[in-house]
């Protein structure tokens, strides 16, 4: 992956994961377009801003199109993702005496308990869909 | 180099096969990241079958025109002597001959492995009646409830599963499943695997291999959409029996290629979970025979092009150049 950055993968924010993960789902979008898509209603120039702030990263590349910009994923979700899991890696191992087995040991039960904690989310989310489906029945 | 009239017609058949194959997966593989992007607003099952139909397109583009042009054109025009044939052609030839090569491999190793897991269940477990379907129990613990076999696909299930599903959860799940037997989807995940990819000996690319999870992750959700048809309460019940199984690990059979298992390989299980519990009541169209007849359709259109005198001529021109 060649990012301007040298490679290096810069820690996104919440707004900026979401407009990445728009883009990434819907492609090539403008600024209006990723707007109307994000969750929560924002100001336009905000979500300009954060374009801005992701192109400047070296995230989006960019063209002109009609006075307005269009924006587009410079590297798939997936090797978006490769790239910050091993920059994480390699951050590990360049310490001195890393120890490969306690990383692996370590990833391990953070991928158990982030599974776990998804399923838990989904239960609640299946028994708030009973609730909701058992009042409708009753009323 | 100089070859007898049979050799040089099937080193012909194969360069064609395999020029053919490299342009049209080219095209599919382009246009590929915009077939995905519309498939996500389109009805899963059709979505499922427009991406399948795509990633099948160089196979079978390849080999209608060797079908329907070459063959033909070569027995019509073509005197019986003994010709030179050129290195490209040859060339061209043995990366066809490798590109069926690999699809025979491949095809051959997973049968062989599907065969070897319907015995493996044949012998350790015991076949059981489950509401109106016949499932194979497992002993063995850990979530497993899959589709398995291509002719005729059976439902096999852990005896953990089947203690710990409640009736709405287990009647949901084994609909999900029956789904997949009624769409033919572990003969579909065997046709995927025996297309071949571009260029032979080589990964698939991005593009095709793109529109093959796109096609596992829309087939899971057409499956999820036909065993509710639009029922509330058993999409909850389906979206319930997901998380249950899941919370099981064990013996998912999700990484062989040809089972269908619930829960698949697990990844898109968040998004599955979500769909379900915001389905509104909907019934779930019919299957529509529209792909079949224009299919029909375009196959007949091409039988009357290729037995036109003319068609014929201009194909023997173009493998003319090609064996020079």
């Amino acid at each position: 992956m060649n990012l301007s950055n040298g490679g290096r993968q810069p820690n996104l924010g919440p707004l900026e994961g979401s407009v990445m993960a728009i883009l990434w789902e819907h492609g090539e979008s403008n600024v209006h377009q990723v707007a109307e898509r994000l969750e929560r209603p924002l100001a336009y120039t905000t979500v300009m801003t954060t374009l801005d702030r992701l192109y400047k990263k070296g995230l989006l590349d960019r063209r002109k199109f009609e006075r307005a910009f269009i924006y587009s994923p410079r590297t798939s979700r997936a090797e978006f993702e490769q790239q910050a899991a091993a920059d994480v890696v390699v951050g590990y191992l360049a310490r001195p005496h890393p120890a490969g087995e306690v990383l692996i040991s370590s990833l391990v039960d953070v991928v158990g308990q982030l599974d776990e904690a998804l399923l838990d989310e989904l239960e609640r989310k299946i028994q708030e869909k009973r609730k909701e489906l058992e009042q409708r029945r009753r009323s | 180099m100089s070859l007898p009239y049979v050799p040089r017609l099937i080193c012909l058949l194969l360069a064609s096969f395999f020029l053919v194959n490299v342009t049209v997966g080219l095209a599919v593989n382009w246009l590929a990241p915009r077939a995905i992007r519309w498939a996500i607003g389109a009805r899963p099952a059709i979505a499922a079958r427009v991406l399948l139909a795509m990633r099948l397109l160089p196979a079978v583009a390849a080999l209608a025109v060797v079908v329907l042009f070459c063959v033909p054109s070569y027995l019509w025009f073509e005197p019986e002597a003994t010709e030179d044939v050129g290195l490209i052609c040859l060339i061209a030839a043995v990366a066809g001959a490798a590109c069926w090569a690999g699809s025979a491999l491949r095809g051959m190793s997973a049968m062989r492995r599907a065969k070897q897991y319907s015995r493996r269940f044949e012998c350790a477990g015991h076949e059981i009646c489950v509401g109106d379907e016949n499932v194979w129990v497992m002993d063995e613990a850990g979530g497993l409830l899959a589709l398995a076999g291509i002719v005729r696909p059976r439902m096999v299930a852990s005896r953990e599963v089947l203690r710990e599903l409640s009736p709405e959860q287990l009647e949901a799940a084994l609909l999900h499943e029956r789904a997949h037997r009624i769409s033919r989807d572990n003969l579909k995940r065997l046709l995927l695997l025996v297309a071949p990819g571009v260029l032979p000996l080589s990964k698939r690319p991005a593009g095709l291999s793109a529109l093959e999870r796109a096609w596992a992750r829309f087939t899971e959700w057409a499956a999820d959409d036909r065993a509710v048809e639009g029922d509330q309460t058993r999409s909850v019940a389906l979206a319930s029996a997901l998380v249950r199984v899941a919370r099981m690990n064990g013996s998912n059979p999700g990484s062989h290629a040809l089972v269908t298992s619930l829960i698949a390989d697990g990844e898109d299980l968040e998004a599955r979970v979500d769909r379900l519990l915001r389905a509104e009541p909907s019934s779930v169209h019919p299957e529509s025979g529209g792909p079949a007849i224009a299919a029909w359709m375009l196959a007949g259109c091409v039988a009357v092009v290729a037995i036109l005198p003319g068609a014929l001529e201009i194909a023997h021109g173009v493998l003319e150049r090609l064996v020079r």
